[in-house]
């Protein structure tokens, strides 16, 4: 199975806003998000713009707003002040229509039943993500596939290794063909094999008109990032 | 695929999705059953103490408590176990995806209320055939199909408070807040153990004025042919009444407190 993937290609992910075509539509669109928790102000006016077809990494140091940034983008949590835009659409509006076109990934390892096989994790999501029942199999099969996850459909999540289980997540993320997908750290205990599924994940996004935003502290080049971003001072700065 | 037929797709995956967990874990059925059946061997005994106007015969103070136990069982998963399993939605972040899903949180959630309630249908048909074959409960047959839509009125009654819990439990981030003591309070006043009629002056308004005393009434009348503590219509009336109010009240407020839990940034905090 692991030679079909592709071959991992080391890419600079700093200082570079690779030939986006900012005129394409946005798939994604922050403008002056400002979010206060308590007295600290973590987004002090933060514009971001992804547009279609583009993959855009999102760096900062612990605590500078990236997730705080994702979970907006997601609606997660309401911004104070500010407007936020999925394929031009507001996510407090629009709700189901947005969440049709995202995909998600939070930091860490949760977000799975674990008494659940993979396969049942998976159908259960396509259910709710309102994947027509005829398109299920298909998709869960190119889901499972996509990440090599076809051996392990009928282990139980909670016999997973850590790094399976975020294979799982990202299968999750992917399944209902998102056009828009924000990672929140996704490399976290990947190995190399799986990171190159990853990117590959994202190349298809991308290729399909598909857009992600994802975000890590420190940049890693085994990931595609057509540009580069990163949190200061509440604010995004091109990286 | 319209909106409604989704809808319903999703929702049954929210009750395959509690059920493929349930039997997981694969002794518990039966551990749950074993300690049913032990209580009712306990009430069984504590009912041959009682001899008293209100019951002339201790089998028919055992059969009295037997459909308050079973009806307590069904309030019991249909108020606190909700609110449980949304509990170990959050803290194992699966609360997450529901919220982020199409479906959505609020439909998830109450989807979340149907297993629970189906599970407990089935728990309570073992513990009337235990009552029955073991302790020789005997059941009226001729009006014992009439606890299904009894049984739906009723629950579609409770359920606005289960809801609600929910809601609380989204807010407070802690399981099994205030359903317990609902719970404790419903077996107090509702005639689960005992006739509301014993009851002082003062307490006794509480069990008119909530939907558990007319349906626990009405299903022991029904079940086991005890007689009615007020005219059938005002019981249904109240049911329905206190399904229609609390209902849309109780999923307004899930919505409600979604949405300020969002504005805070709190809503996936455990």
């Amino acid at each position: 199975m692991h030679s079909e993937a592709p071959a991992m290609a080391a890419r600079p992910i700093t200082g570079t806003t690779l030939e986006i075509d900012l005129t394409s539509p946005a798939q994604l669109e922050l403008t002056n998000i400002v979010r206060r928790f308590g007295s600290r102000t973590v987004l002090t006016g933060a514009d971001l713009r992804v547009p279609a077809g583009t993959i855009a990494w999102l760096g900062g140091p612990n605590g500078s707003g990236k997730t705080t940034l994702l979970r907006i983008a997601a609606g997660i949590v309401v911004p104070d002040s500010g407007a936020v835009a999925i394929t031009g659409l507001d996510p407090a509006r629009d709700r189901r229509a947005c969440h049709r076109r995202l995909g998600y990934l939070s930091a860490g390892d949760r977000a799975l039943y674990g008494r659940l096989t993979v396969a049942q994790n998976l159908e259960f999501w396509a259910a709710v993500a309102l994947v027509e029942p005829r398109r299920r199999p298909e998709l869960i099969d190119a889901s499972l596939s996509r990440f090599e996850l076809g051996d392990l459909a009928t282990s139980r999540v909670d016999r997973l290794s850590t790094g399976q289980r975020q294979r799982v997540r990202l299968a999750m993320t992917f399944l209902h063909e998102p056009t828009l997908v924000l990672l929140d750290e996704p490399h976290n205990s990947l190995d190399e094999h799986a990171l190159l599924l990853l990117d590959a994940a994202l190349n298809a996004l991308a290729g399909r008109g598909g857009s992600a935003l994802w975000c890590s502290p420190a940049p890693t080049a085994a990931l595609r990032a057509d540009a580069a971003y990163r949190l200061q001072d509440g604010r995004v700065v091109t990286a | 695929m319209s909106a409604l037929r989704q809808d319903l797709s999703a929702a049954a995956a929210v009750v395959r999705r509690d059920f493929l967990i349930a039997v997981s874990y694969r002794t518990r059925f039966l551990a749950q059953l074993i300690s049913l059946f032990l209580t009712l061997t306990l009430f069984h005994f504590i009912s041959r103490l009682v001899r008293v106007a209100s019951f002339p015969t201790p089998d028919s103070y055992f059969a009295y408590a037997v459909i308050g136990l079973i009806i307590l069982q069904v309030l019991t998963s249909t108020l606190s176990v909700p609110q449980g399993s949304l509990r170990q939605e959050l803290v194992g972040g699966t609360f997450e995806r529901l919220l982020l899903s199409p479906f959505g949180a609020v439909r998830s959630l109450l989807a979340t209320t149907l297993f629970p309630l189906a599970y407990s249908v089935v728990t309570a048909l073992a513990m009337l055939l235990f009552a029955s074959v073991v302790f020789g409960v005997r059941l009226d047959w001729a009006t014992l199909p009439l606890v299904i839509p009894i049984g739906v009125l009723g629950a579609l009654s409770f359920a606005g408070f289960g809801i609600l819990f929910l809601a609380i439990a989204l807010l407070t981030r802690q399981g099994l807040t205030g359903a317990s003591y609902l719970i404790a309070g419903i077996g107090l006043v509702s005639g689960l153990y005992f006739p509301v009629s014993l009851l002082p002056d003062w307490l006794r308004w509480v069990s008119e004025i909530q939907p558990f005393t007319p349906a626990v009434d009405l299903l022991r009348h029904v079940m086991v042919d005890t007689p009615l503590h007020e005219a059938v219509g005002i019981e249904v009336l109240k049911m329905v009444g206190f399904a229609a109010l609390m209902l849309p009240l109780a999923v307004g407020a899930v919505s409600l407190t979604l949405q300020y839990s969002r504005r805070r940034g709190t809503v996936l905090e455990y």
